[in-house]
């Protein structure tokens, strides 16, 4: 372990966020490439806690996890709360992507995407895991265009009946109508309705819902989509943090989504179901028309590649992004 | 803790070979016979229950950190890490990985010290030595040589399945088949067989003890018998050695002739990272 502080070479800085910094590296080993993600020593208190918790959800989890499409541990080292998890390397995400304004997407690139991101989280669903951050910054692409669902800090088994979760996940764009209405007891639909914000955002090319305060954010969604009556969402007024809404109509997907043909429209509106109850589960819109209807997704290998590599930014990964500061050609790569 | 058994890092490199277990503890079987080795992982079993009961953490949380500390010693002879750190280690990063909540620093230690100075001052009679810098560099180490697997499935979810299985109304039989379940962690059954066979032998031994007829129930199941008769008689002898076996009295002679630390047991604060590598070094030379 000692030796591993070494057995991975810096190459460059690709990114820091809130609880990590990550390295791209070489494993003087095998001269394999990885992505290093150095745990920041946070306050004196954080490191008095011993192996940083967020850490330690990755490693639990990542190391029950193989798949395709969900991010691959590779190794971990350090000593004490000085910890480092090694993960495959990444070349971009599908935040990087879908700012990219010289890459076009087109149907099928945007099919693919979409299949990836449900079948890492069917399997992720399959063994009781809920992601709880699904947003595209942490749908991660490699040079082989395939996509892995990446940041396990904020995953938790789910399935226990008795315990209650924190509502205070999700980042906000992507939160459920029942997350922001405060429900401690919720299941997979809130990784669901977040594919459905993505899915919606790779139409746009900007966030579909970007509120600025959780109040916001449920105004923009019952806007959008109409506000829920008592039929359409029985179980809503119960939540704890329930208020009435203004009863807007809502717009037809149709309207907002011009150029998206009817298959893709019922994955929409089975994804954004008000009523958690309602929404699709994975499994049932990987088998959905639109992904067996033409035209069928791009292979990986021939998906776009944002064209500059070059860090341009600098700015510190908030739960808003900054729209206004949108350059073209933006590269922030893996920020995790 | 949900998720699938059959892919988990639990089954797949977690389930040892009994041959394996014996050779990697020739070294401490060197000084050590076989019971006492048994009688010390009984010891620091009874250990960590006790922590764990002070601190309040569920059965979940203990059970995960019995079975941490096995692992560890599966791996690494008694005198890599002194036990009597490893114990509340176990119990720190179990309730964190089982989502418990936070245990504080000073609130283990000074529960280790109040657990060692109430309840096991027959055992060590000086001042519980170690300080939280020493839990915190441990802590690593256990991570480590578990190779970073950290979820650990129990007997307790299959067993009260099975038990609803044949009767919604039998509450002596689980609650039987639960204790057998908790005392099976004092034995090496939860390094060598999967949590449901424990469960059924715990269910076998349980329908024993209440008489309860149950073999058409066994007789449909489609599991290897032999297997599940293996782990009953791991739990018997269990039962035989508790028979005539007074810890209270015995235990502080085997203690003595544990396989040591050689590092002392209150290495000064602040050390840096070239204090970790002797450490492990130690471990590794062994």
């Amino acid at each position: 372990m000692d030796d591993k502080t070494k057995r991975y070479e810096k190459i460059e800085f690709l990114g820091e966020g809130q609880f990590a910094t990550v390295y791209k590296a070489r494993d003087t080993l095998n001269g394999n490439i990885y992505a290093v993600k150095k745990i920041k020593l946070g306050t004196r208190q954080e490191a008095a806690d011993g192996i940083n918790r967020t850490a330690l959800r990755e490693i639990k989890l990542l190391q029950e996890l193989h798949h395709p499409n969900i991010i691959g541990l590779v190794d971990v080292f350090g000593q004490r709360s000085n910890v480092s998890l090694v993960f495959d390397f990444m070349e971009t995400d599908l935040e990087i992507v879908i700012k990219d304004t010289s890459i076009v997407l087109t149907p099928p690139h945007i099919k693919s995407y979409i299949i990836q991101t449900l079948k890492g989280l069917e399997y992720l669903h399959t063994h009781w895991i809920l992601h709880r951050d699904m947003k595209p910054n942490n749908l991660l692409i490699n040079h082989e265009g395939v996509l892995k669902v990446g940041d396990f800090g904020l995953a938790k088994f789910f399935g226990s009946p008795n315990r209650i979760y924190t509502h205070q996940v999700v980042t906000r764009w992507y939160r459920c109508p029942e997350l922001l209405f405060g429900a401690r007891n919720y299941g997979t639909g809130v990784d669901i309705w977040a594919v459905g914000c993505i899915l919606a955002e790779l139409l746009l090319r900007v966030p579909f819902l970007p509120g600025d305060t959780d109040l916001d954010q449920l105004s923009r969604i019952f806007q959008v989509l109409g506000t829920p009556s008592d039929v359409d969402w029985p179980n809503m007024k119960y939540l704890p943090d329930f208020v009435q809404f203004k009863s807007f109509p809502g717009t037809p997907l149709k309207e907002i989504f011009i150029a998206a043909p009817d298959d893709l429209l019922e994955v929409l509106k089975r994804m954004l179901a008000m009523d958690p109850q309602k929404r699709c589960t994975s499994t049932e819109a990987l088998k959905m028309q639109y992904f067996s209807n033409k035209p069928a997704p791009t292979p990986g290998p021939q998906l776009p590649m944002p064209g500059s590599n070059k860090i341009v930014d600098k700015e510190k990964p908030s739960l808003k992004r900054k729209l206004q500061s949108e350059t073209v050609g933006l590269a922030k790569r893996l920020i995790f | 803790m949900a998720g699938n058994f059959w892919q988990s890092s639990h089954y797949q490199q977690w389930l040892l070979d009994k041959q394996d277990l014996i050779r990697e503890r020739q070294s401490d079987l060197k000084v050590l016979s076989e019971e006492d080795y048994q009688k010390i992982m009984i010891f620091f079993a009874n250990f960590i229950q006790a922590l764990g009961e002070q601190l309040k953490v569920r059965q979940q949380v203990i059970a995960t950190a019995t079975v941490y500390f096995k692992r560890f010693y599966a791996r690494n002879s008694l005198k890599s890490i002194d036990p009597w750190l490893m114990a509340p280690t176990c119990i720190f990063l179990a309730s964190k990985v089982e989502e418990f909540g936070v245990i504080s620093n000073s609130r283990l230690v000074s529960t280790c010290q109040t657990v060692v100075k109430n309840k096991f001052s027959h055992a060590y009679p000086q001042e519980y030595p170690y300080r939280i810098s020493n839990v915190l560099e441990c802590e690593f180490y256990l991570l480590e040589m578990m190779d970073c697997c950290l979820v650990v499935y129990h007997p307790y979810r299959p067993l009260t399945q099975f038990v609803s299985d044949f009767s919604n109304t039998d509450d002596t039989i689980l609650a039987v088949a639960w204790r057998i379940v908790n005392d099976s962690l004092r034995t090496d059954v939860c390094l060598l067989y999967p949590p449901y066979m424990i469960a059924l032998a715990a269910l076998h031994i349980a329908c024993v003890i209440q008489q309860k007829d149950l073999k058409s129930w066994f007789a449909e199941l489609s599991v290897d018998m032999d297997k599940i008769l293996e782990i009953t008689k791991q739990i018997l002898k269990l039962y035989e050695l508790w028979k005539n076996y007074d810890e209270k009295k015995e235990i502080s002679a085997v203690l003595n002739n544990m396989p040591k630390a050689r590092t002392s047991p209150t290495p000064p604060p602040n050390q840096g990272p070239s204090d970790g590598t002797q450490m492990s070094q130690t471990s590794q030379s062994t």
